[in-house]
């Protein structure tokens, strides 16, 4: 057991650290792609006002899309939330009317929307540059790039696989991993890091567990395929159905008689107070200005995690506004409330924001498990080398091929994603905004990056290596907040001093980020210019796991 | 018996041996998965929850037969572990199915 641990960890463990890492910034991906976006930066309000003005920002974004979209089919506006702080107003194409249900267009058989941001108070329309954002980093996690997205997903389902593999076999090996839990051993080489490898993952195993299981469960319809065939041949259908039946692009043609459409703000007042714990920040509305339209109007998540935190909703005739039948949601059976659970869960829905820094940090920990449990495999195997050749040159051992791979790999497949996905940061916003095909080259950036960090990976000295790529990534994240000042942004002293968490909580975050990894290239810095001072002192007696 | 000469030959080779291993726990276990899922939960009346549940099932079963595979002490026991069973299923469903 202890042999399937440590080479299953091994083998897709690179794998398993850009899941966890991406997967992790994921959680925030409203917030980092409102930070990647420096012009959206002044539509911040006092989050008091948000109330007394839901009416006003309505009103303005009626404007803009009675101006832009007049004959649009459906239109939505999803008014400012804790999470992103534009107003955003959208609407489906006047032409895709035109095609059926279940058309291929769009994501999960939906037509494309079109989609503004506007500034909640004034309703100016902001103009912001295009970005790949997080959702490159989101995508990343689950389909990697540059790859059909099929194989990337066959991929990442292997890596989750073989990581609920490794946590089953890490239980069994580590049968003390709770009491292993209250040591911890610094400074003591390679117990050090077992001790490090098993806090992190004793912190938040039941996380490990079901994230990795719902993982593969929201693969499942392409990874079990011959289980969903049978009984579901078009594996959307399932998640379709999963959701509640009846699809979201179904667009009920209109009458062709013209109905101004009714005054909306007082509807969207009577659906905050039926639910004043979570309230409505959502409006969509059917046929604007035909005798069928209507209006509904619902929360951007419910609160029970059974139900897939299916939102609330509310439907209004739209020339009237008398309130409509509100179709009930069926409970789930058993086995479905079991499916939503896990696979809310794993997305994040529901999350108040306590809650979201809890499933990042539980993120965090995994990463820093399988780093751990990298730097362990090489030091177990390579603890005899470094102390005969670090001394005379003239003594070094040759060191064997797989070994030296696993070096490279390590600092590249750490250090270097770290450092890539920071350059990502830093080309969104010094590339410039008008280049052509932006997008693909701060994408572009990153793999450039991350390819010359192998190189440099590749050819120096191991622990200087290390150092310099972490010392690399910890300034790129530490002068985040900085470039974000100055390309732009709200500064980190005007975004505390406002209250402006969701710009400020990335700033803080890269900066704590940056303090951790620049401390981490300073320790590794002392060790590999004092040679062998502890930590690649291999011990006297093997240690369970190895 | 030839097959008993060859499974010795393949369990004394530490590359055969680990590579059999692979090659069961990938497609082995994989087959086991959806066998067992199907048997157990294919016929569950709502498709949906037919749907559900054996794929949650299937992912489960897989793993188990994953680290049963390389859990014993043998590769014959290895690769008989997942066949028995698998038999079962596959006639539970030409039965059943």
């Amino acid at each position: 057991m202890a042999w399937l641990h440590t080479w299953s960890g091994l083998l897709l463990g690179w794998l398993m650290f850009l899941i966890f890492v991406t997967g992790s910034l994921s959680f925030f991906r409203s917030e980092i792609n409102f930070w990647m976006r420096p012009e959206l930066h002044r539509a911040y309000r006092a989050a008091g006002g948000a109330k007394a003005d839901s009416a006003r920002m309505i009103a303005h974004a009626r404007r803009v899309l009675e101006q832009e979209a007049p004959d649009s089919p459906q239109w939505q506006i999803s008014l400012p939330g804790p999470r992103f702080p534009a107003l955003s107003v959208s609407w489906r194409a006047s032409e895709s009317s035109a095609t059926p249900p279940g058309g291929r267009r769009g994501h999960v058989g939906r037509p494309a929307m079109k989609r503004l941001l506007l500034d909640p108070s004034t309703g100016d329309i902001l103009k912001a540059r295009e970005t790949a954002g997080a959702d490159f980093l989101f995508r990343l996690h689950f389909q990697l790039y540059g790859i059909d997205a099929i194989t990337g997903r066959w991929i990442i389902g292997a890596g989750t696989m073989v990581m609920l593999i490794a946590l089953i076999s890490g239980v069994i090996v580590h049968r003390n991993i709770f009491r292993d839990f209250f040591t911890f051993r610094p400074n003591k080489g390679k117990r050090s890091w077992m001790d490090a490898h098993v806090l992190t993952s004793a912190v938040s195993l039941p996380f490990h567990f079901v994230i990795a299981f719902s993982g593969l469960l929201l693969l499942a319809g392409q990874l079990m395929w011959p289980v969903m065939h049978g009984l579901y041949p078009d594996a959307r259908a399932f998640v379709i159905e999963s959701r509640g039946g009846r699809a979201r692009f179904d667009i009920e043609p209109p009458s062709g008689t013209r109905v101004p459409l009714t005054d909306f703000a007082p509807l969207f007042e009577t659906a905050r107070q039926r639910w004043p714990e979570r309230p409505p920040d959502t409006i969509v509305i059917t046929n604007p200005g035909d005798s069928r339209a209507s209006i509904e109007i619902r929360q951007s998540y419910g609160g029970r995690l059974a139900n897939r935190a299916a939102p609330e909703r509310l439907f209004f005739d739209g020339a009237g506004g008398e309130l409509l039948d509100t179709p009930k949601a069926e409970a789930p059976s058993a086995i479905l409330a079991v499916w939503n659970a896990l696979t809310a869960l794993h997305m994040g829905r529901f999350a108040t924001p306590a809650q979201r820094w809890l499933l990042f940090f539980a993120g965090i920990c995994g990463a820093a498990m399988v780093a751990s449990g990298l730097v362990l495999w090489r030091i177990s195997r390579l603890g005899k080398h470094d102390e005969k050749s670090s001394g005379e040159a003239g003594e070094a051992l040759r060191m064997p091929f797989g070994c030296r791979l696993v070096e490279v790999f390590n600092v590249a497949g750490i250090a270097g994603l770290l450092a890539a996905i920071g350059v990502y940061f830093w080309g969104c916003r010094l590339l410039p905004g008008d280049l052509a095909l932006r997008v693909n080259w701060e994408i572009a950036l990153f793999f450039i990056a991350w390819g010359v960090l192998l190189f440099h990976a590749a050819l120096a000295r191991h622990l200087s290596a290390w150092a310099g790529q972490l010392a690399f990534s910890g300034i790129l994240f530490a002068f985040l907040p900085l470039l974000n000042g100055l390309t732009g942004g709200a500064s980190l002293f005007r975004s505390i001093a406002a209250g402006y968490w969701q710009v400020a909580g990335f700033d803080l975050c890269a900066l704590f980020a940056g303090a951790l990894l620049l401390f981490a290239a300073w320790k590794v810095h002392g060790r590999a210019a004092g040679g062998l001072s502890g930590a690649e002192r291999p011990l006297p007696q093997p240690v369970a796991g190895n | 018996m030839k097959m008993r000469n060859m499974m010795d030959f393949a369990e004394k080779r530490p590359g055969m041996n680990i590579g059999i291993r692979g090659i069961l726990a990938v497609f082995g276990a994989y087959g086991f998965g959806v066998l067992g899922a199907r048997a157990f939960a294919g016929g569950l009346s709502p498709p949906l929850d037919a749907a559900a549940l054996s794929v949650m099932l299937a992912f489960i079963l897989e793993a188990g037969a994953i680290i049963w595979v390389f859990a014993a002490s043998t590769v014959a026991r290895a690769a008989m572990g997942l066949a028995a069973p698998a038999a079962l299923f596959g006639a539970w469903l030409a039965v059943a199915g």
